[in-house]
């Protein structure tokens, strides 16, 4: 009998195939199913988020929040204004609205999980008149009366999870991460639909309570000036929102479509915030 | 952000060193294959009369040979939906080819013309436990055949 060895063709056992196309298909497949995932969950969460209570959110932000105040006459001046623009504006009565005052230079305002409004001294110090804050601030309460926060927090966690399941980390461990690093505090991030519908309830409330819209609009003039002027620096105010030039054209345009009159007199704004 | 410098250094490492290892090493098996090619590996248990007289003694040939990085994250992606781990068949016939060689290498130093019986095993070091290096080792044996006059 005659035994041998001969010289086998390499590719029986090996595949062929190179190992970057391998990555590259399997890559691609993978980062298509992520963005449908966090599309499909960010959508099913947003639904989902404003079935939990007000009162949870509360809950869940006085852990956070701490009640210091830097200058009683600025926040008690923005709380009562804040409260007068809420009986124009169809809040139920388990929700409550606490403004903040931030000293700080950034020229930004937002709303947060609990009913929580934050302006800061920088965009106050750009405001012109009482009108333009109002709508600051009814813009801020929109996002609160229609739940935006919650939404982006509901968001925000479902796709952190989705993230922390698929690197395999332990459950137990990452919730409090997740929460915390998703923004109970920080800003949360409202797409552009949610800023269109803010305005327009914030223009339904500037209208119910000055009987009319004039300087409103002021108030994105303004974010377009300080955009124009750092273009590096946009502050986080905008960096999330439609642009302000397009967004003076919707408010125009629904402006005119409610016959609201934006030619009349418009209230100053007190001394102390003048000076600030 | 960091996470992920370091991650596709990794990456990029385990490719560049990863694949450089692997040409290096097929080269040179192809080459001690042709030379070790006198000494055919038989897997049959029954030894031909024609063999005999001869002695016979045990060799064995074993080798461990680590993934990298890269490997490792294309079957992890393989993982998800599941087919060929393209990326882990060379390093088993990388595994298998050089344990083979091993044991010959033992034959031709023992001045058998043949090795019978031949057998193998393999088993992975880290036995799927995560956060360690993932290894196989291949184990060939066979009975190497010395003819008598030697």
């Amino acid at each position: 009998m005659e035994y041998s060895n001969p010289e086998l063709p390499e590719h029986i056992n090996v595949s062929k195939q190179h190992p970057l196309k391998d990555l590259f298909v399997l890559g691609l497949g993978f980062i298509v199913c992520i963005i449908f995932a966090v599309t499909g969950l960010s959508l099913i969460a947003e639904r989902l988020a404003v079935y939990i209570p007000f009162s949870l959110e509360q809950e869940l932000t006085s852990k956070f929040i701490e009640p210091t105040v830097s200058n009683i006459e600025v926040e008690s001046y923005l709380q009562a204004l804040a409260d007068e623009l809420i009986t124009h504006m169809d809040i139920p009565d388990s929700m409550s609205i606490t403004v903040h005052y931030v000293d700080d230079d950034m020229a930004n305002a937002f709303a947060t999980l609990g009913g929580h409004i934050f302006i800061y001294r920088g965009l106050l110090a750009l405001l012109p008149h009482e009108n333009s804050l109002a709508m600051v601030i009814s813009h801020e309460i929109a996002h609160i009366q229609h739940r935006h926060p919650i939404m982006a927090m509901g968001r925000a966690v479902i796709i952190g999870l989705l993230f922390a399941s698929l690197s395999g980390l332990s459950a137990n461990l990452i919730i409090d991460d997740v929460i915390n690093s998703t923004g109970m505090i920080t800003m949360l991030s409202f797409n552009r639909g949610q800023e269109r519908q803010s305005d327009k309830t914030a223009l339904h409330a500037i209208a119910a309570y000055y009987g009319h819209v004039s300087g409103a609009a002021d108030l994105f003039h303004v974010l377009l000036n300080i955009k124009n002027r750092h273009t590096v620096s946009t502050p986080q105010f905008l960096s999330t929102h439609p642009l302000s030039k397009e967004r003076i054209d919707k408010l125009t345009q629904y402006t005119a479509d409610n016959g609201w009159q934006a030619d009349q007199a418009v209230q100053q704004l007190p001394d102390f915030i003048g000076k600030l | 952000m960091f996470d992920l410098i370091v991650f596709l250094v990794l990456l990029t490492t385990g490719y560049i060193f990863g694949q450089w290892l692997e040409r290096s090493h097929y080269r040179s098996i192809r080459k001690r294959e042709e030379d070790l090619r006198s000494i055919p590996v038989i897997a049959s248990k029954r030894l031909p009369d024609e063999l005999c007289p001869c002695h016979t003694r045990m060799v064995v040939g074993n080798v461990v040979i680590s993934i990298d990085f890269f490997k490792k994250f294309l079957a992890s992606l393989r993982y998800l939906i599941g087919g060929r781990v393209s990326s882990y068949e060379s390093l088993i016939d990388r595994a298998r080819r050089e344990a083979i060689l091993r044991m010959k290498q033992q034959a031709k130093l023992a001045g058998a013309n043949y090795v019978f019986n031949v057998k193998m095993e393999t088993s992975s070091i880290s036995k799927g436990r995560r956060e360690t290096i993932g290894s196989v080792e291949v184990l060939a044996y066979g009975t190497a055949i010395i003819p008598a006059n030697n």
